[in-house]
């Protein structure tokens, strides 16, 4: 009953013209989206080895300087696109691409995709996730939600109990159906997607698992609005009810609950503006020590220690060059000062991210979303990631740089000059993003809430549902 | 193979059946005639089990419809008064379909054969049903009941709407499947067509069955009496 069931509403659906109609245009749309990503991918990419060359260059080659110049001069780091951003391009567009490190400060990522971008972008992009995310979903509407109410409203339902059918054969059938098209489109993207990125050149680490792992969310996503589109229609009586209640279900788990969950975790939660957060940071680090002012008080207490420790009279007895040795002093307090205020930022997006975690249950939507991201490494857990790893790069520049200043030159020596070589001791900025292992153990309750509604949509569907 | 017995069915204070004892052996047709809200379509519905009588019971091929509401469909097959199929599928397709709910794998070729034992033409096996008339429907439906080897027939105003012809064919069929054992319950207000189909008449009124005959021992006229009779009709009979 099961199979010829499945065969007839497939028979069906093909057989209709709006179906047709619409599984054409959503293939044209996705084929057009993953062209319109991997061109992007690969021109992203290739601008960021070009200028991962570039300024890798520019640092080895800015000749004889004095460290502290250079660390002034400074260098950026460079976050690559990861492969599966051609799938899901999360928040990329809106975090930055490039963060400048230099001496006693912390920068923010600069030169995001949006803020290039003209207020035609508020309209949205054409991506594989809008369409994996909105159209998909609209698509199993489209295509379910007469599933039940049509036999009604046919009369054909009639008939089928007079044949003794059983109920759940009956709804497995109908959902195998539905289920078939979206599996094969799904599928399809991703198979494409694994095959052009297994065919570009490797910028990022490519894997299939997590290309395998994004697909089975997606696909429990989909199952679990395929459930709640079928409950729909076997609980009311007309077609047309149950198409307004399943695109009021759309619009509310998939436009309006992100919103919300967006604006509750901000006003719960709030970050601070730009100019707190710079004000906040400037006291803390006119509390401390300035490497470049050896008069305030915090600089004249590290002298008296340094000299009581070295048992001399004066900076110029030190067996290294003080100068460079109160520059290090100076970073590390600096160091010490952003990491407290991107520390709280940090807390700030934990519990953020716990609002939007716990507002997951209201919308299967937003734990697929952050799954989603996440495996794709386009998500604001990714980019603090990154954040961190520059910063600790840029703490690790400055010390190399300070250490090399200090142990090489005379106090007072400003005019001091390191090696035209010595920059490319330096050893390359290199960011490996988590990996999946680790990206799925930080997400367990995404994970849960996302099985939850899986159980949940398919337990109702199943035991609750009766075709009468 | 169809019996009720004492079958009484209640929506609130309207009675829509009342002590309903009916019996129809193998190779019987019996047809129910009465006005509309007589109670026709609420017997055929209690012995298909989609509503549950008040009191009393109804038996499929002696199983009790309540207590076996499954199981006693394996036996019957059921024709409404509008056949609906599935307008995008066709005639094979419609029987495939609605023969393998019933649990019977078939074959095309036996498909075929039983639209063309329903008198179905053979050109129309493969056109989609929404080109079908409602005869041609209604022998799909004869060809759905063939295909279950269904040993109950129960059918609801089968050839309303139906040209004389078509319904004369429809009537062939009714004697066909009468003659393989099938025994059959038809409600309908077609007087001529019942004489002609039918082993046994009764006739209902306001839920209660008032009066039944052999077709044999009465004849077309004395039926149309009778049962205007029944319906306190005070008008002229023609």
């Amino acid at each position: 009953m099961i199979s010829k069931t499945f065969i007839k509403e497939t028979k069906e659906l093909l057989r209709e013209g709006r179906v047709r109609i619409s599984l054409i245009i959503v293939l044209l749309l996705l084929g057009m989206a993953v062209f319109i990503s991997m061109r992007q991918y690969r021109n992203i990419n290739e601008q960021y080895a070009t200028a991962n060359a570039n300024e890798r260059a520019n640092w080895d080659n800015q000749g004889a300087k004095n460290p502290h110049s250079a660390a002034h001069y400074g260098t950026y780091a460079f976050k690559p696109k990861y492969p599966l951003s051609l799938v899901d391009q999360g928040v990329d567009k809106y975090t930055g691409t490039s963060i400048f490190l230099e001496a006693h400060a912390r920068n923010e990522a600069q030169f995001s995709a949006a803020a290039d971008q003209t207020g035609l972008a508020r309209f949205g992009d054409l991506t594989p996730d809008f369409i994996l995310l909105f159209i998909i979903p609209l698509l199993i509407i489209l295509l379910g939600y007469d599933s039940f109410t049509k036999e009604r409203e046919m009369g054909t339902l009639t008939l089928l109990k007079s044949q003794g059918i059983s109920s759940w054969k009956w709804i497995l059938g109908k959902w195998s159906a539905l289920f078939l098209p979206i599996f094969l489109i799904t599928a399809a993207l991703f198979l494409i997607a694994g095959i052009v990125l297994s065919g570009l050149e490797d910028f990022g680490v490519f894997r299939w698992d997590s290309l395998v792992m994004m697909f089975l969310v997606y696909i429990i996503f989909y199952s679990v609005f395929i459930n709640i589109v079928l409950i729909i229609s076997a609980k009311t009586r007309k077609s047309g009810i149950s198409l307004v209640l399943s695109l009021g279900v759309w619009i509310l788990s998939c436009l309006v609950a992100p919103k919300v969950a967006t604006n509750i975790a901000q006003a719960k939660h709030p970050y601070p503006t730009a100019q707190e957060f710079a004000t906040a940071v400037q006291v803390d680090r006119e509390k401390g020590l300035d490497g470049h002012n050896p008069w305030s008080d915090a600089a004249k207490e590290l002298e008296r220690e340094v000299l009581r420790e070295y048992n001399v009279d004066s900076v110029s007895q030190l067996p290294f060059n003080y100068d460079g040795y109160i520059m290090q002093k100076g970073e590390e307090h600096e160091a010490e000062v952003y990491f407290k205020h991107y520390n709280y930022l940090k807390e700030q997006y934990g519990k953020q991210t716990n609002v939007y975690r716990s507002l997951a249950a209201i919308s299967p939507f937003l734990p697929t979303r952050f799954l989603s991201m996440s495996i794709a490494h386009t998500d604001y857990g990714t980019h603090w990631d990154f954040n961190d790893a520059a910063e600790k790069y840029r703490i690790a520049t400055q010390k190399f740089l300070n250490d090399h200043f200090a142990e090489n030159s005379e106090y007072g020596d400003w005019d001091w000059q390191a090696d035209p070589d010595f920059w490319k001791q330096l050893p390359p900025f290199e960011y490996e993003p988590p990996g999946l292992e680790q990206t799925l153990s930080q997400n367990g309750t995404n994970l849960t809430l996302l099985g939850g509604w899986f159980a949940l949509s398919f337990g109702i569907l199943f035991f609750i549902v009766k075709i009468n | 193979m169809i019996i009720t017995d004492n079958l009484t069915k209640k929506y609130g204070e309207h009675i829509a059946l009342k002590n309903l004892n009916l019996n129809v052996n193998e190779g019987e047709i019996y047809c129910l005639l009465g006005a509309n809200g007589a109670g026709k379509t609420t017997t055929i519905n209690l012995l298909l089990g989609f509503i549950e009588p008040t009191s009393g019971s109804a038996f499929i091929n002696q199983l009790n419809v309540r207590e076996n509401s499954k199981d006693s469909k394996r036996f019957l097959a059921y024709i409404p008064e509008n056949l609906m199929l599935y307008p995008n599928l066709s005639a094979v397709e419609n029987l495939d379909y609605f023969s393998g709910i019933a649990g019977k794998k078939l074959k095309t070729q036996a498909l075929k054969a039983f639209l063309e034992e329903a008198g179905l033409q053979p050109e129309a096996f493969d056109k989609r049903i929404s080109t079908f008339s409602k005869g041609m429907r209604q022998k799909v439906g004869i060809a759905i009941a063939l295909a279950k080897d269904a040993k109950v027939l129960l059918l609801d105003e089968p050839t309303s709407g139906l040209d004389p012809s078509a319904s004369n064919e429809f009537g062939n069929l009714l004697q066909k499947l009468r003659a393989k054992g099938v025994a059959t319950l038809m409600a309908t207000h077609d007087l001529f067509r019942a004489k002609e189909v039918a082993t046994h008449i009764g006739i209902m009124k306001d839920g209660q069955l008032r009066q039944q005959f052999k077709a044999e021992d009465i004849s077309l006229s004395e039926l149309e009496r009778a049962y205007l009779k029944t319906m306190d009709y005070q008008g002229t009979t023609v």
